[in-house]
C-alpha cells in the first residue's frame, strides 16, 4: 500500500475530517457499486452508502490496522445493503405493489428487464464482483481485496457469474444476433 | 486441454477483463482454436460483456454523486467541538484505557485502606523522618546553608536551634575541627580550647555531644596528678590457682622444686582424704614477685587448670602514712624522753608522761609491725594453690534400694489386714496401716513396711499366700553414695526393702474373662432355678438376676454368675443340659504388667434364659389384621367425606353468584324484548 494512502487512514481513524472526508471522494464509488451489485436500486444503494459512511466515522476507533480500512469500509457496506436487502423481502405485499408500480426509466428495454432478472438471481457476492467490474473497471487484485477474497478466487466467481447470466440470456442474446 | 475446456467460462472472462498473462492468452486460443463449442461460448461471452458494460455503464452512480455523499456526511456527523473530540479520542486510546484501569485499581485500594485503616500517610511519613537524619547528620560546616533552606518544623525536628542560619565564629569551628580530628590532645592545645569555649559559652548547643565531651575532657585532663614512678610503690600481689592432678603427692614435690628454682618458698601445706581415697589439699607459695608470673606458668603444666586469679593490691598510700605517723611518733616519743631527763615538776606529772610514752611506743611498735608486714607482703608474692586428685566425684558406695507394690483380692479384707500387722518384728517395720471402708460397704487396706534385706523375701512370699495376687511390682535402684558416676572399686549395699501391699475384696476385682450367652429353652423361669443350682455345685456365686415375660408370652431371665476360672469349663458343659446354647461371646482381659494366678481368676457368665413366645404375636393376628384393614378404610372413607365438604364451602359461593348473574341477565334479555 502506498505509504501517503496508509497516512491517510490512520488520519481517519484518528479523527482527522478532512482526511475522512478525502476517503469518501475516493472510496464511495466503490461502495455504491457492491450497494448496487446487492440492491440494484439506485436509490437504496445511495442510502447504503451514506449509512456506512457515517457508521464508519462512528466506529473508525474499531480499526486497528490502517491498511485493512478499505476493505472494513466495504464489509460495512455490504452488510448494510444486505439488511436493507432483507428488510425488502419482508415488506408487505401492499407497499411491494405500490413500490413496482413506480414508473420505470423509459429507455428500459426488455433486454434490460432480462438482464436485471439475471442478475437477481445471481449470489449477493457475485453481484457485487460484477458490478465493481463493470461500474469502476477495478482490476482483479483490488477487487479481490475490497472484498476479503483469497488470492485468485475473483476468476472463478466472475467466469461463474458471466456464464451464468449468458445462460439465463441465451434466448434473447440469439434473437439480438 | 481439458482444464481450459472445463473451465471455459472462467479463462474467458478473464480474457475479456484483460486478467490472463500473455503464456495464458496463447494457451486460450489456441483452444479456441481446436474446440468449436469453445468458440460458440467465447462468442456469447462477448455478447454478454457487452451488454453488461452498456447496461451497467447506465446505472452508474453519476458524478455528483461524491458531493451528495459528502454533503450527506457533513450533516449526519456534526462536527463536535474540539475538547469533546479530544476527550472522545482519548477514551478510544488503548493507553488511556489501561490507566483508567489502573487508576481504578488504585482508587480501589485507597479505598480499601480507608477502610482498613491503615495510615496513609506512613510512607510520607517515614522519608520525612529519613530527610531529618540526614540533616543531624550532616557537618556543621555544611548546615548553615541547609538550615536556611529548611523550613521551620524541619529545623526543630533535626534538633538545631533557628539562629544556626548565622555564620559560627572562625575560631570556633577551627577549635571544632581541631577536637574533631585530634582524640588526644595534649596540655597545650586543651588550654587553647578551654580559651576557645569560654569565648564560644553562649554558643555551647551548636556543638555537637561527642565534640563537646572530647572538649571537657581535655580541659580536666591537665588537672590530674602526674603518674608516679612504679618502682617506690608498694604492690602486694596474690594469686590462686586451682589445679586437677593425678597424684597430690607428686604434685607437692613439684612444686616446692617450681618454688626453689625461683628462689621462694612452701609456706603452708595442708591436705585432706575423702572417703574415696582420693586426696584434695592447698599448698601456699611465696615467691619473689617479679618471679610471680613464671612460677605460675610452671604450675600450670602439672595439670589441668581448673581456675586462675590474680590480684595486686596496691598498700603505698597506707605505707607512707602509716610511715609518716611513725616518724611523728618517734618525734614524739623523743620529746617524752627529753622531758623526763629533764625531770622538772611533779610526780604525778611525770607519771603521766610516762604513760604517754609507754602509748607512744606502743603504737610505735604496732605501726612498726605493720610495716614490716606490708614489707613481707610486698617482697614475697604469695600463690594458693589447690590441688585436686582427679575423678574427685567417683562415689565411695552404692545402695541397692528395693521396693515392692503388691495387690491382693480376698474376700475378708479385714482378717488379712490383721495378718499382715501381726507380721511385724524387728527386721519388719509397720511404717503405715491404713483400713478404708467406704459408704457404700467397700473396704479396702492399705499397707506400707519396711523389711530388713535378709528377711524380705520370705515376708513378700507369706504376703502373698494371704490372697490372691492381681499385681506384683518389684523396683530395684541402685544409689551412688560420696559422688556421683560409675566406680569399679566401690562397694554394693542392700538396703531395707519398701513394700506397699493393697489389699481389697474380690467382688472389687474386675473379671479376668466376660462371657455372655442365651440359653432358649420351654420355661425360663425353672430352668433359671436350675442354673441356679448348678453354679452353686461348681462353686459360683449369682451376683444378680432379673425375670420378666411380655404380653407375647416370651419370658426371659438374666442371671449373671462369678466363678474361679478352674470351674469355669465345667459349668460351661453343664449349661447345655439346661437348653440350647446360642450366642456365647467370650471376652478375655489379658494383662501384660500383671502376674495372675490364672486357675483362681474371677470368670464372669451372663446368661439369658428365654422361650420362645407365640409365633403369631398379637398384632399381626387375623383378626388385628382385619381390625386394622376396616378402620383403615373406615379413615379413608371419613377422609374423602371431608374433602368433599371442603371442595363444596370452597365453590358453593362461586356457583351461587354465577347462577344469580345469569338469572339476572335473563331478566333483562326477556324485559327488553317484552318491549
Amino acid at each position: 500500500m502506498d505509504p501517503s494512502e496508509r497516512e491517510q487512514y490512520r488520519a481517519a481513524i484518528h479523527g482527522d475530517r478532512e482526511a475522512f472526508e478525502m476517503i469518501i471522494r475516493t472510496h464511495s464509488r466503490p461502495l455504491f457499486a457492491i450497494a448496487y451489485g446487492i440492491l440494484q436500486s439506485r436509490e437504496e444503494a445511495e442510502d447504503v452508502v451514506q449509512d456506512s459512511l457515517a457508521k464508519a466515522w462512528k466506529t473508525r476507533w474499531r480499526v486497528r490496522d490502517p491498511e485493512k480500512f478499505p476493505a472494513w469500509l466495504a464489509t460495512i457496506a455490504r452488510h448494510k445493503a444486505h439488511d436493507v436487502f432483507r428488510k425488502r423481502r419482508t415488506v408487505p405485499l401492499s407497499e411491494r405493489l405500490i413500490e413496482t408500480v413506480e414508473p420505470e426509466p423509459m429507455n428500459t428495454t426488455a433486454l434490460d428487464q432480462q438482464l436485471h432478472s439475471a442478475l437477481a438471481a445471481l449470489p449477493e457476492l457475485h453481484r457485487a464482483a460484477l458490478t465493481l467490474r463493470y461500474f469502476e473497471e477495478m482490476d482483479y487484485r483490488t477487487i479481490e481485496d475490497t472484498l476479503g477474497l483469497t488470492n485468485g478466487a475473483l476468476r472463478g466467481i466472475l467466469g461463474r457469474a458471466l456464464a451464468s447470466m449468458r445462460k439465463q440470456l441465451r434466448p434473447a442474446l440469439a434473437s439480438m444476433d | 486441454m481439458a482444464t481450459i475446456h472445463d473451465e471455459i467460462d472462467t479463462w474467458l472472462a478473464a480474457d475479456l477483463h484483460g486478467e490472463l498473462s500473455d503464456s495464458e492468452q496463447t494457451t486460450l486460443h489456441a483452444h479456441l482454436l481446436d474446440c468449436a463449442a469453445c468458440r460458440k461460448t467465447h462468442q456469447e461471452t462477448k455478447v454478454m460483456n457487452k451488454i453488461l458494460e452498456e447496461t451497467l455503464a447506465q446505472e452508474k452512480a453519476d458524478p455528483a454523486f461524491e458531493q451528495r455523499m459528502l454533503a450527506g456526511f457533513r450533516s449526519r456527523a456534526a462536527q463536535r467541538s474540539v475538547l469533546v473530540k479530544l476527550l472522545i479520542d482519548l477514551m478510544r486510546l488503548r493507553a488511556t484505557q489501561i490507566a483508567a484501569v489502573a487508576a481504578a485499581l488504585l482508587g480501589l485500594v485507597q479505598i480499601g485502606r480507608m477502610i482498613t485503616g491503615e495510615p496513609v500517610t506512613a510512607p510520607r511519613a517515614r522519608e520525612r523522618y529519613a530527610e531529618s537524619e540526614v540533616a543531624t547528620l550532616q557537618p556543621p560546616e555544611s548546615r548553615p546553608s541547609q538550615a536556611g533552606a529548611l523550613d521551620k518544623s524541619d529545623g526543630i525536628a533535626a534538633g538545631w536551634p533557628q539562629d544556626l542560619a548565622l555564620e559560627p565564629p572562625a575560631s570556633l569551628v577551627a577549635a571544632r575541627s581541631k577536637f574533631g580530628k585530634e582524640g588526644k590532645v595534649s596540655a597545650t592545645t586543651a588550654e587553647s580550647a578551654k580559651a576557645a569555649q569560654s569565648e564560644a559559652g553562649d554558643v555551647a548547643a551548636y556543638e555537637l555531644p561527642e565534640n563537646a565531651t572530647v572538649g571537657k575532657e581535655a580541659a580536666q585532663s591537665p588537672v590530674e596528678s602526674p603518674a608516679p614512678e612504679l618502682a617506690n610503690r608498694k604492690l602486694i600481689r596474690n594469686a590462686t590457682v586451682e589445679v586437677e592432678i593425678v597424684s597430690f603427692d607428686n604434685a607437692v614435690q613439684k612444686i616446692t622444686a617450681f618454688a626453689n628454682e625461683e628462689h621462694g618458698y612452701v609456706a603452708t601445706t595442708d591436705s585432706q582424704k575423702q572417703a574415696n581415697g582420693k586426696l584434695k589439699g592447698q599448698i601456699v607459695v611465696k615467691v619473689l614477685p617479679e618471679n610471680l608470673d613464671r612460677f605460675l606458668q610452671k604450675i600450670r603444666s602439672l595439670g589441668e587448670l581448673k581456675n586462675q586469679t590474680l590480684g595486686t593490691e596496691d598498700v603505698t598510700k597506707a605505707y607512707l602514712d602509716t610511715d609518716a605517723r611513725l616518724k611523728n611518733a618517734h618525734v614524739m616519743e623523743q620529746r617524752l624522753i627529753d622531758m623526763l631527763k629533764t625531770k622538772t615538776g611533779k610526780v604525778s606529772d611525770l607519771l603521766q608522761v610516762e604513760k604517754e610514752l609507754g602509748r607512744v611506743r606502743e603504737e610505735i611498735e604496732k605501726m612498726q609491725g605493720e610495716l614490716k608486714y606490708w614489707d613481707s607482703q610486698v617482697q614475697f608474692a604469695t600463690v594458693t594453690i589447690s590441688l585436686t586428685e582427679k575423678d574427685m566425684e567417683e562415689p565411695a558406695a552404692f545402695l541397692l534400694k528395693e521396693r515392692a507394690q503388691l495387690s491382693l483380692y480376698t474376700p475378708d479384707v479385714e482378717k488379712i489386714y490383721n495378718e499382715t500387722k501381726s507380721l511385724a518384728s524387728a527386721k519388719v517395720q509397720i511404717t503405715n496401716a491404713q483400713l478404708n471402708r467406704d459408704y457404700s460397704g467397700r473396704v479396702s487396706a492399705q499397707l506400707s513396711l519396711l523389711i530388713a534385706p535378709e528377711e524380705s523375701d520370705a515376708v513378700i512370699g507369706r504376703v502373698k499366700g494371704f490372697g490372691r495376687v492381681e499385681n506384683f511390682q518389684m523396683q530395684t535402684q541402685r544409689i551412688a553414695q560420696g559422688g556421683s558416676g560409675m566406680s569399679e572399686n566401690a562397694k554394693t549395699k542392700r538396703d531395707k526393702v519398701e513394700l506397699n501391699i493393697t489389699i481389697s475384696r474380690e467382688e472389687q476385682e474386675q473379671a479376668f474373662q466376660q462371657t455372655s450367652l442365651r440359653i432358649r429353652t420351654s420355661s425360663a423361669d425353672e430352668k433359671a432355678k436350675e442354673l441356679r443350682a448348678l453354679a452353686e455345685k461348681q462353686g459360683g456365686r449369682v451376683r444378680s438376676s432379673t425375670f420378666s415375660s411380655d404380653p407375647n408370652g416370651r419370658e426371659v431371665a438374666s442371671v449373671s454368675l462369678r466363678v474361679a476360672m478352674k470351674n469355669y469349663p465345667a459349668l460351661m458343659q453343664s449349661l447345655n443340659s439346661l437348653g440350647r446354647v446360642e450366642n456365647v461371646s467370650v471376652q478375655r482381659q489379658d494383662r501384660a504388667d500383671a502376674q495372675i494366678d490364672e486357675s483362681n481368676a474371677p470368670a464372669d457368665i451372663s446368661i439369658q434364659v428365654y422361650t420362645q413366645g407365640n409365633i403369631v404375636t398379637e398384632e399381626s393376628g387375623l383378626f388385628a389384621t382385619l381390625r386394622r384393614t376396616l378402620a383403615q378404610s373406615a379413615n379413608a372413607i371419613m377422609w374423602s367425606l371431608r374433602m368433599i365438604g371442603v371442595a363444596v364451602a370452597f365453590l358453593a359461593p362461586w356457583a351461587i353468584a354465577i347462577i344469580g348473574v345469569i338469572w339476572m341477565v335473563r331478566r333483562v334479555i326477556r324485559a327488553r324484548s317484552k318491549l
